[in-house]
């Protein structure tokens, strides 16, 4: 917990300032998340005041205080969920973005400044959301959340609000998937190496 | 072939290993100085929505309380009518020579004996 319980008691029980520390306290590491989660630097803000606006008005239903960290990720994802919803929907706009992102790929591919540390960073995020493309937008998030956010299957079996067996099979399952592509990509990289 | 010696447990690790390195790759933003006011502005004008709806839905239910409060009470002490009814005016205007032409009261009228 990045606060303490009574600072949420007291948040909860409509004190402002309580509740302005508290979305200090996790804004960042909810950034980050929603960052990872929807994969589009310029709306993560947005979608993070989203998640702090539905927390504002739902804290009075939180049982215990104990519980507010799960609570927190359950409106996350569904945030994410939304904006993810909405965003297919508008496809127009989509590809409008598409065509925004591609300039910004060839800025950066022309950008000769760039350090190496920097493209290996990019690298390893587009093959990982190459990967985490091939399996449903649920598992995403889900793999997402346990392994790059680090959620135990505890915490997200409350987020979830679903049992932990379930959870590991559909875990299993996405995890499975991803491998399957990892592989499939990883021998079509050794075989064009080899066909040099 | 080369991929079922890479399998369950190499390329399990180099998919972890990737995680991890996706993780560094994508480090928590800093918020911007906007944040916190653009976050206030929303629940403020949320609350009065809200504050607003529920006003309204408290008005509305005050006045039908009051309505049926006060039907209540009418029901309640019935007053004497203030004017008769159409039939009852009607009954009131019928007298015996109205009905004159009827063969009913003709009939009576002949045979007196």
């Amino acid at each position: 917990m990045l606060v303490e319980f009574e600072l949420i008691r007291r948040a909860r029980d409509g004190d402002d300032a309580a509740y302005s520390q508290v979305v200090q306290a996790y804004r960042k590491r909810i950034l980050g998340t929603i960052g990872r989660l929807i994969g589009r630097p310029e709306d993560v803000e947005d979608v993070g005041q989203e998640v702090f606006l539905r927390l504002y008005f739902s804290l009075d239903q939180l049982r215990s205080p104990e519980v507010f960290e799960p609570w927190l990720y359950r409106l996350t994802v569904n945030a994410a969920y939304d904006y993810l919803r909405r965003q297919r929907r508008r496809n127009e706009s989509r590809m409008a973005d598409l065509s925004e992102q591609q300039v910004v790929l060839a800025d950066a591919a022309a950008s000769s400044k760039r350090d190496a540390e920097e493209q290996r960073r990019k690298r390893v995020r587009e093959l990982l959301d190459t990967l985490m493309s091939s399996i449903s937008e649920q598992d995403r998030i889900l793999l997402t959340l346990k392994e790059i956010e680090g959620l135990s299957l505890k915490e997200l079996e409350k987020a979830y609000g679903v049992n932990e067996n379930a959870l590991k099979v559909r875990l299993f399952r996405a995890r499975q998937r991803v491998l399957k592509v990892f592989e499939a990509s990883t021998e079509a990289a050794t075989g064009a190496v080899r066909s040099k | 072939m080369p991929s079922q010696d890479q399998r369950p447990d190499a390329l399990d690790e180099r998919l972890q290993a990737l995680f991890s390195a996706y993780r560094e790759a994508c480090p928590d933003p800093e918020p911007s100085p906007g944040f916190m006011p653009q976050l206030w502005q929303k629940i403020d004008a949320n609350r009065s929505y809200t504050y607003s709806l529920k006003r309204l839905a408290q008005g509305i239910i005050t006045a039908a309380a009051a309505a049926a409060l006060l039907m209540g009470v009418y029901l309640a002490n019935p007053q004497p009518r203030p004017s008769p009814s159409y039939l009852e005016l009607l009954a009131a205007s019928q007298t015996h020579n109205d009905l004159a032409d009827t063969e009913i009261v003709q009939a009576s009228h002949d045979n007196p004996r």
